[in-house]
């Protein structure tokens, strides 16, 4: 075939396309080479195309049925031809040098079908994709079940395939970008209310829990609050994606007790009902053997001391005794955390009791260095670990008995203490996992700052737990949503394993870094420019990452903008799970009893 | 001392003064020439543009380009042998629309010919491009075939004017062919645009007014009383580099024309040109080479096609007949 022909305007190729409802948008260049998973589109004058616009074109071949060849722009460029130097445009813009202004569109194939891979000829006829050719081109076809995840630039859901999210054959949720503008949280529970609400998870949707760290500001503890600034349009938006615009409809908010305080009330200031404190008991503490989780590198082999630790919790376990909320070790009783501490350093700083605590082959600099990092922990812990307050008080967060949705609290909590309950609390539901076996019902665990808790560098025991979920978390029905600043930073092997891969808006150097390669470069560049609510979410079954914009929470996000909070939450979880508890407190008294 | 200048056109298209001279057009024409249209011979100065001169919003150019694709020999049945020449023309115009800034391709008409003197050759197909045949009358020596090409060309280009001007025009736009005006003459409100100077057309004493205009100054009109001749003018671009003749241009009109109008249009095209004049780093052929013009001969060669492909398709076609 020769590329000149005297023929102006030829329809070559426009038979081919089979959809006469959408105006051609232009045709596939030759002057660049066109290969089967990427070419260029020349755009008609008058139309246009923009980036992640989904397009379609069609190869003809002989003997065969033809190839549908679907992709998404990821480029677009406007040039002036027949203009040799850049001052020629003066010319032009005066009116004295002919030009054609010419926009061009680099397409990357999403899809081909039949999987035959063939580039599309020059000169084919590129349309607009619609309907079910634009669901073909991105594969929502093929999803069994589709979770809505936000509209794409073209004003169209776009979805999220549940196979990918709940362990059938991916999981895990890893979404990076910069603090502030990236909207991390706000995406992720749009997720978590996109799976619980639009019922494509049937039963185990339904069925699904959540729990939630809150790390900064108390944003997420009104996910159960209806957001008073809902608009109509954000409702239309609701609609569109078929879920409804309402609040979280179960929540259970829990906060660490006040600092100070021996009544053990919630620490919150705007949130004022229903929020339940967390704490652990000192024979908890002994029993489950929490002492790794005070410390940040407990696991860390270059460490000496951690053979301590690993002793010293081995003696608590053993010869703790729970004694009236407190513990009584070697005859003596014990009532809270600080007690506690010097105690166990009392202990080994004595040499008649040290080798029972922490073995003889043990020398005095390690002791030190283990009794130095211990001390250190009584201000952050001493709230969290508790011997003054009643036993039988319900304080464990435990999502199997909680509400759908489990909100805690960390915002308030030194960097040690958030690290204590988020290690300790997803130790304890991991754990509960494994016992019963099944993957059913869900978990999603949300976690902001895993750099934080899993970063590249070291091993810590809350690092081990998280790399547990990662890499088991899937069949036992553990989902991690976790979010990042620099995913460049946390443990590679966690972001291997996310399934699903999100991106807000980058931080110019880290946007370079390979962890963010399955973004185009020109995506790339965009992320680094991308709004608030925009999104790039890649999945494994389409290979270009979706740009999506979510919504405006339905749910309030501060209290400023929350509504009425829903009655149930104005009853205390005291009344609701202790069975020992006022009589009536269950049905429906709306005032928290004080126990 | 003798002030030397060197000329802005690349050397390759020659020079824009051709001849023996070092100042001026070469040969000395035999021409007739009026030299008292405007003002009286004796009174000849350099004209600025007057104050009440027209500046047209909408300006046409028209140009043509060709190119030889490959040369052929046919081999009659009686064992005679023609030369041929495949070539491919085509010609364009511009619309200039000055008020409101834009310059585009108001048409553009390509066109492939097989130039021969055979008289047993036909159409030849060559890939998706068809070369029509063109009989020449004569001997057909392969020489003269290139001039056989420039018949057609003009056609086309009279035809694509004529037709640019069919989308509207307001009565008062300016149609500047590239060349002399030759056969173009009935167009109306026409100027031709002679880039090089072959020809002494005017007596000593005029032409040395001639290096003497400055930019955007014009000679008087006057009238050449030859074949293809007509009302004529000389006048200076912008841009040139200073030697006595560049940046010179003659323009001339029809002689159909009253002598007023051929005056208006000297007032008009003076006030027009220097605008579309090229600057030397952009245009070897600056600043005679208008700006339009030549954004459109590199479209129209654009559409000409790629040479090796058409090259290699008559090849092909031809191998095929055999």
């Amino acid at each position: 075939m020769i590329p000149v022909s005297d023929e102006t305007g030829s329809a070559r190729g426009g038979k081919l396309n089979a959809q006469p409802d959408v105006g051609p948008v232009g045709r596939v260049l030759g002057t660049a080479d066109a290969t089967p998973l990427q070419f260029w589109t020349a755009v008609n004058p008058g139309s246009y195309l923009q980036l992640d616009d989904v397009v379609v074109t069609k190869r003809d071949l002989p003997d065969r049925e033809p190839v549908t060849i679907a992709g998404v722009v990821t480029q677009v460029r406007a040039r002036h031809e027949g203009a040799q130097f850049d001052s020629d445009v003066f010319a032009i813009a005066d009116g004295t040098l002919p030009a054609m202004v010419q926009e061009a569109a680099e397409i990357t194939t999403t899809r081909v079908d039949p999987e035959l891979y063939v580039p599309p000829a020059p000169g084919a006829v590129v349309h607009r994709a619609t309907g079910d050719a634009r669901d073909a081109a991105l594969h929502f076809d093929r999803m069994e079940r589709r979770v809505p995840m936000g509209t794409g630039r073209d004003g169209v859901p776009v979805f999220l395939n549940a196979d990918f999210l709940d362990g059938t054959r991916g999981a895990h949720v890893s979404i990076s970008g910069i603090s502030g503008v990236a909207t991390k949280t706000s995406f992720a529970t749009f997720l978590l209310y996109s799976v619980f609400r639009s019922g494509q998870l049937g039963a185990d949707g339904t069925n699904a829990r959540a729990l939630i760290f809150n790390v900064k500001g108390e944003d997420l503890l009104f996910l159960d609050h209806p957001n008073t600034k809902l608009d109509d349009r954000t409702r239309e938006a609701y609609a569109l994606l078929g879920l409804p615009a309402a609040p979280f409809p179960d929540v259970r908010v829990y906060a660490p007790p006040r600092a100070g305080d021996s009544s053990g009330a919630p620490d919150v200031s705007s949130r004022l009902t229903g929020v339940d404190a967390f704490y652990w008991t000192l024979a908890e503490f002994c029993d489950t053997k929490l002492l790794p989780y005070v410390f940040a590198d407990a696991d860390d082999e270059r460490q000496q001391y951690t053979m301590v630790v690993h002793s010293v919790t081995a003696h608590l376990n053993r010869y703790a005794v729970p004694a009236e909320g407190g513990i009584s070790i070697d005859g003596k009783r014990i009532s809270s955390y600080q007690d506690l501490v010097d105690h166990i350093v009392e202990q080994l700083t004595d040499d008649d009791t040290r080798s029972t605590w922490a073995g003889s082959a043990v020398n005095m600099g390690t002791v030190n260095a283990f009794a130095r990092r211990l001390i250190n922990s009584k201000r952050d812990l001493s709230r969290l670990i508790r011997g003054d307050l009643a036993q039988r008080r319900p304080h464990q967060i435990k999502t199997a008995d909680s509400a759908q949705v489990t909100v805690v609290d960390l915002h308030n909590l030194p960097d040690r203490a958030q690290r204590f309950v988020v290690g300790v609390t997803l130790k304890t539901e991991f754990e509960e996992k494994e016992k019963s076996g099944t993957g059913r019902p869900l978990l999603f665990v949300v976690l902001d700052e895993l750099n934080k808790y899993a970063p590249r560098e070291g091993s810590s025991p809350i690092k081990e737990v998280l790399l547990d979920i990662a890499e088991r978390g899937r069949s036992l029905g553990v989902i991690l949503i976790g979010a990042q600043q620099t995913a460049s930073e946390v443990e590679r092997r966690i972001v291997t394993n996310s399934a699903i891969r999100v991106v807000g808006r980058l931080d110019p150097a880290e946007a370079s870094r390979p962890e963010y390669g399955f973004l185009p470069p020109a995506m790339r560049q965009r992320a680094l420019l991308a709004r608030p609510g925009t999104m790039f979410v890649n999945q494994p079954d389409i290979p270009v990452p979706l740009c999506v914009e979510f919504p405006f929470p339905a749910w309030a996000t501060r209290k400023s903008e929350s509504g009425p909070p829903p009655a149930e939450t104005l009853r205390s979880i005291v009344q609701g799970a202790d069975p020992f508890a006022v009589v009536g407190g269950r049905s429906g008294a709306d005032d928290d009893i004080p126990f | 001392m003798t002030r030397m200048f060197v000329d802005a056109w690349d050397p390759s298209y020659g020079s824009s003064f051709e001849g023996d001279g070092a100042d001026g057009p070469g040969s000395s024409s035999s021409a007739q020439v009026d030299l008292d249209v405007e003002v009286p011979a004796a009174e000849w100065a350099p004209m600025d543009v007057s104050a009440g001169a027209r500046v047209p919003d909408v300006v046409f150019l028209v140009d043509g380009v060709r190119r030889n694709d490959a040369g052929l020999w046919t081999a009659e049945e009686d064992g005679t042998t023609y030369a041929g020449l495949a070539a491919s023309y085509a010609a364009g115009v511009v619309r200039c629309d000055l008020a409101r800034g834009v310059a585009e391709l108001a048409g553009a008409r390509v066109s492939r010919g097989l130039f021969t003197a055979s008289p047993s050759a036909t159409d030849v197909q060559a890939g998706s491009v068809r070369y029509e045949v063109h009989r020449i009358s004569g001997t057909g020596e392969a020489s003269k075939l290139p001039a056989a090409v420039q018949g057609p060309l003009t056609a086309l280009e009279i035809e694509i004017s004529a037709a640019a001007r069919d989308g509207g025009s307001d009565g008062t736009d300016l149609l500047i062919v590239d060349g002399p005006l030759r056969n173009r003459r009935q167009l109306p409100r026409t100027i031709g645009y002679v880039k090089t100077q072959q020809k002494h057309y005017l007596p000593a004493a005029q032409e040395a007014i001639v290096p003497r205009l400055r930019p955007g100054q014009r000679t008087p009109v006057f009238h050449l009383g030859t074949v293809w001749g007509g009302w004529s003018w000389y006048l200076r671009l912008p841009g040139s580099s200073g030697a006595p003749w560049s940046g010179i241009v003659r323009v001339e009109c029809s002689p159909e024309l009253s002598p007023d109008q051929a005056i208006e249009l000297a007032g008009v095209s003076v006030a027009t040109l220097p605008r579309f004049a090229s600057s030397a780093y952009k245009d070897p052929r600056a600043p005679q080479n208008l700006v339009p013009i030549a954004g459109l001969e590199r479209r129209l060669r654009g559409m000409l096609g790629d040479a090796r492909v058409l090259h290699r398709a008559l090849s092909l076609a031809t191998s095929h007949g055999r």
